[in-house]
């Protein structure tokens, strides 16, 4: 079941962060943090649980840099003009974005029911976490999918 | 014609994607209300006349189904069409909004111009000059 809801949600991520964040991506590696050379401390992260047949929870860590990107594309704003509020909405939501989209896709006639996206400290992520890393043109985020 | 559109999303960002996304599409003149929740929504149209409401579903304190439930129960409010745009595509869960009488779902994400076809069928297309005023704009090219 994970391996199939993370094929939808590699689906997912390339439809929401073409569609709505003007980004394309590919996928990396799946490995550790450390692995893949991705220090938390430099990061932010968010974190959406969901319910249903199978529950758990998506996790995604990105550079403050990335996050500029993905809000300017998003709303059309001037770096400058942008607060930490927008960067953490703009996070959540694509989170938000993926995770329902790609429940959507798994089966439709199961009942998921996701929570609200929230920021979360890095420092709260297990080390031995196995992320999928996402390259975008200039930098990468990670994400990874945990069940319960 | 302009007209008063309700976004009720908890994502800040969202907000304001959908505003510039109902700029694009010629609702620019129109007065466009914010509301973080259902709760709050349903306070703003107390206050304001509202010609549309442009709602998500996952939202803390009231989500989007309860919002769409108690504007369709009211006798004041339950002609007001409301669009639910969801990152849940889910079949029961769209079914169970049409059923309380939204006038349209869309699935996050979406393109502009679905928001746009939406609307226009709901609201009906505006005009060149509805959607710009030339006297108050001077456009470079």
């Amino acid at each position: 079941m994970k391996k199939r809801l993370m094929t939808a949600m590699k689906t997912s991520i390339s439809e929401v962060m073409e569609t709505m964040f003007f980004l394309p991506v590919e996928f990396g590696r799946e490995a550790t943090l450390a692995q893949c050379k991705m220090d938390k401390k430099d990061n932010l992260a968010c974190r959406l649980a969901f319910t249903g047949d199978t529950s758990g929870s998506l996790i995604l860590m990105a550079p403050e840099i990335l996050a500029v990107q993905m809000a300017q594309n998003f709303m059309g704003e001037p770096g400058e003009s942008l607060t930490q509020d927008h960067l953490s909405g703009t996070l959540t939501e694509m989170l938000n974005m993926v995770c329902g989209n790609a429940l959507s896709k798994t089966d439709s006639k199961v009942a998921f029911e996701l929570g609200i996206p929230e920021m979360m400290d890095t420092s709260k992520i297990f080390e031995q976490e196995i992320f999928t890393v996402v390259d975008t043109i200039e930098s990468k985020m990670a994400i990874a999918l945990i069940m319960e | 014609m302009s007209y008063s559109i309700l976004i009720v999303d908890d994502s800040l960002p969202m907000r304001s994607v959908i505003k510039r996304t109902l700029t694009a599409a010629g609702y620019g003149k129109s007065k466009l209300l914010e509301a973080a929740n259902g709760k709050e929504a349903l306070e703003l149209m107390k206050n304001n006349w509202v010609d549309m409401v442009m709602t998500d579903y996952n939202m803390p304190v009231m989500n989007g189904l309860a919002l769409v439930k108690t504007i369709k129960k009211d006798e004041v409010s339950k002609d007001i069409p409301v669009v639910v745009i969801s990152t849940e595509g889910n079949d029961a869960k769209i079914k169970a909004f049409m059923d309380c009488g939204a006038a349209g779902y869309v699935t996050k994400p979406f393109t502009a111009e679905t928001i746009r076809d939406l609307i226009v069928k709901i609201l009906g297309e505006v005009t060149y000059e509805e959607a710009f005023d030339d006297s108050d704009e001077d456009l470079d090219f």
